[in-house]
């Protein structure tokens, strides 16, 4: 992935630097990441996808529409390659967003879509939604496993609430992963079903926010699990991602619900993340005291 | 013409081609503001940049200089589809709408013929059509905004480019 820094890119349009960030401002295109010292990186590929159909268009708009098309094609042929169970065209579709693209906006913008439109399309009971979620799975387990090592000194719990890598919300538990290991977040994901061990594993994990993920389990066995770590660690943040509630909210009793995007919650994980209240790792004295609000506001959620 | 040579065999010559008729003057405008780009007015060469140095937010287009914007003015440029490619600042005010909202989008959407009277080449998706296809006769033609009534407007319509469009400047 080829990054171009706003000077860059202006100079490949022919343009000047404001009249770049004038265009992000009103057509929300090319759309940047931010580097750590908060300056603006364009991807090679849309910018160049832009400088061709700027030569052919006959507004700023339309040009911005014919390159958003042409960037939209991968999507549909991860589609079209999952649905004819072709493993090595799915893999070279990916390959081919990830050219363009960073690998979070990869996710965001055609894989998860993709699994989306198949759900959509056929219906989680069918073979095709089968083979792409499996797929799905794979890449993103590979991908987070290819990630270099956590830098920050923070580390989250993930719950999987999912029933397994059929559930819908499956791939989004694993992409939120996936950005927060890039983040540089130590992340440990363990089932929400199992409570034996659970105490060791949160005491060498030592995690800062604990996430609940997926909505297949009920909530009393989300209490518990919530409990087990509680009573291992502390009290600490609790975050539920795609457990049924929509909109972003957060009640006093410290749990916060994530988007369901999973770039939007790994955003909102950060924050509060560095929020100085998770900052410091809780107490194991406030225990007890805090893991039964935990369970209630666990509850109160579903 | 075949002429022969001097072994008889048929070969093409070259000849003299009649004189044309010179072309209208043109002038490049930004597909936004409207603002024609600085020329001396007699070769109006291609820009090097087509994207508008006055604001950055229109490409420059090519048009006959009689029937060309001026700064501020309303006008839209329309593909042979009929959709929406270009909405001008004054379009935008006008038609109370954001280019990026309607780009891609059927004119009637924005614009609905008002004159129930007209001739049929004086038709607007007629004009429209005949203009993007690089009909050279400027046409008008009487509009209103599609979601207000007692509001008529004349449309100019002319060929612009590249790529070949019609212009509707709104009077």
């Amino acid at each position: 992935m080829r990054y171009l820094k706003t000077s860059e890119a202006a100079a490949l349009l022919n343009v000047s630097p404001n009249t770049l960030r004038a265009w992000e401002r009103r057509f929300g295109f090319p759309k940047p990441q931010r580097s750590p010292g908060k300056h603006r990186l364009f991807t090679h590929g849309e910018v160049a996808a832009l400088r061709d159909a700027l030569q052919e268009g006959l507004s700023i708009s339309s040009a911005i529409s014919r390159a958003r098309e042409g960037l939209a094609a991968d999507a549909n042929s991860l589609v079209g390659a999952l649905v004819s169970y072709d493993r090595e065209r799915a893999d070279a579709a990916i390959e081919a967003a990830l050219a363009l693209r960073s690998v979070e906006r990869s996710v965001e913008e055609v894989l998860l879509p993709t699994l989306d439109e198949i759900s959509r399309r056929y219906s989680v009971e069918s073979a095709a939604w089968a083979f792409a979620a499996h797929w799905a799975t794979d890449w993103l387990r590979r991908a987070i496993r290819l990630t270099p090592p956590p830098v920050r000194p923070v580390s989250i719990v993930v719950g999987d609430a999912s029933r397994d890598e059929l559930d819908r919300d499956a791939p989004y538990i694993r992409a939120l992963e996936l950005f927060c290991v890039r983040a540089g977040i130590k992340v440990l994901s363990l089932s929400a079903r199992g409570v034996a061990g659970i105490g060791d594993a949160a005491n060498v994990h030592r995690p800062n926010l604990v996430v609940v993920a997926g909505g297949h389990l009920d909530d009393d066995t989300v209490a518990r699990w919530a409990y087990a770590i509680r009573l291992a660690v502390g009290a600490m943040p609790l975050a539920i991602y795609r457990r049924g509630a929509e909109r972003p909210r957060t009640r006093g009793t410290g749990t916060t619900v994530l988007p369901s995007g999973a770039g939007d919650a790994q955003r909102a994980l950060l924050d509060l993340l560095e929020s100085d209240h998770v900052a410091a790792t809780p107490s194991a004295s406030a225990a007890a005291a805090g893991a039964r609000a935990q369970i209630r506001s666990v509850r109160g959620f579903q | 013409m075949v002429n022969r040579t001097a072994h008889g065999r048929p070969a093409l010559r070259l000849v003299v081609a009649p004189e044309l008729e010179p072309a209208p003057p043109s002038v490049w405008f930004c597909s936004h503001c409207g603002a024609r780009s600085s020329t001396s007015g007699k070769l109006v060469k291609p820009p090097v940049s087509r994207v508008c140095g006055a604001c950055g937010l229109g490409l420059l287009i090519e048009a006959a200089e009689d029937v060309a914007p001026r700064t501020g003015d309303a006008f839209l440029v329309l593909d042979r589809a009929l959709s929406v490619c270009a909405v001008s600042h004054g379009a935008e005010q006008l038609l109370a709408t954001r280019e990026p909202d309607v780009v891609n989008r059927h004119v009637t959407d924005l614009l609905m013929p008002a004159d129930a009277e007209e001739e049929a080449g004086e038709n607007l998706s007629v004009a429209v059509a005949w203009a993007a296809r690089g009909d050279s006769a400027t046409r008008t033609t009487v509009v209103r905004p599609a979601n207000t009534f007692g509001i008529r407007l004349t449309a100019r319509i002319a060929p612009c480019g590249p790529q070949r469009a019609a212009l509707v400047v709104l009077e």
